[in-house]
């Protein structure tokens, strides 16, 4: 049975990241290179859309911190939207709402890019 | 005091596909031990922190090893414990900043981090080869 899915879309070259069911140590490595093909391709300003993601642990917020100073370095930003109230707490716990944007839909996060672009 | 007996004791080997069931079966032991949804689940999610640590730098993913979970309750709280072998845990007993991480583009360190955020108190200790982690989460004064 999958725990984890997770799909990726381009869009005014700006990349959006879905995540779906439970993210943790075992399946953290296809969050990562979902990151990296965008990156790869230079796409860096990321929304990584939590409205699907019931569960994450250290694994996969590493993989959101590790690779944010490289992309601030290229002028783009991970943002995160519709994250549940479980999910968020999580977050919260580690300090992520202190650092990232947190939006309460896609567009909301997409249009922050575009703002600023 | 904790009972001397589990309440639930199991044996895994360290594959990190079983995380998910352990995290189920946590979350399920909390909840009948009368802790909340939110704090079962957080509980659940600092022994998957845990296990995580032990399968990756203890035993550095090698599946054949063995981990083993102990549960303990009383009206007070609950205590887990983790049995393991491999290389002793060290964790840097200093808060983790995250912005440091950040800059040095670090994956990993948020996980003793959440231990400690959710659970009460935690100990490593090695005796005779043998590793130990306990985490206890108190419950909240009504």
């Amino acid at each position: 049975m999958k725990q984890f899915y997770i799909r990726s879309k381009v869009e005014d070259k700006m990349g959006v990241i879905y995540l779906k069911g439970h993210l943790d140590a075992h399946n953290v490595g296809r969050f990562e290179r979902e990151v990296l093909k965008l990156i790869g391709n230079n796409i860096v300003k990321i929304v990584v859309n939590c409205n699907e993601l019931t569960y994450i642990s250290s694994a996969g917020m590493g993989i959101i911190m590790g690779y944010l100073d490289e992309i601030r370095e290229k002028q783009g930003d991970i943002k995160l939207c519709c994250v549940n109230k479980r999910v968020y707490e999580i977050f919260d716990l580690v300090g992520f709402t202190e650092i990232y944007d947190f939006l309460k839909d896609e567009q909301i996060a997409l249009n922050k890019f575009k703002n600023v672009s | 005091m904790f009972p001397e007996k589990p309440q639930l004791s199991i044996n895994i080997p360290s594959k990190t596909d079983l995380l998910k069931m352990i995290v189920g079966i946590t979350k399920h032991v909390a909840t009948l031990n009368h802790f909340s949804n939110s704090d079962s689940q957080k509980i659940a999610l600092a022994v998957d922190e845990a296990i995580t640590n032990v399968m990756k730098h203890s035993y550095n993913y090698k599946k054949n090893e063995n981990v083993k979970l102990e549960y303990f309750s009383n009206t007070r709280g609950l205590k887990i414990k983790i049995i393991f072998r491999g290389i002793p845990p060290i964790f840097d007993t200093k808060s983790v900043d995250i912005n440091k991480l950040i800059k040095r583009k670090r994956k990993g360190g948020l996980g003793v981090k959440l231990i400690k955020s959710i659970m009460d108190s935690l100990i490593y200790k090695t005796v005779d080869d043998i590793n130990y982690c306990e985490m206890i989460k108190w419950k909240k004064k009504k």
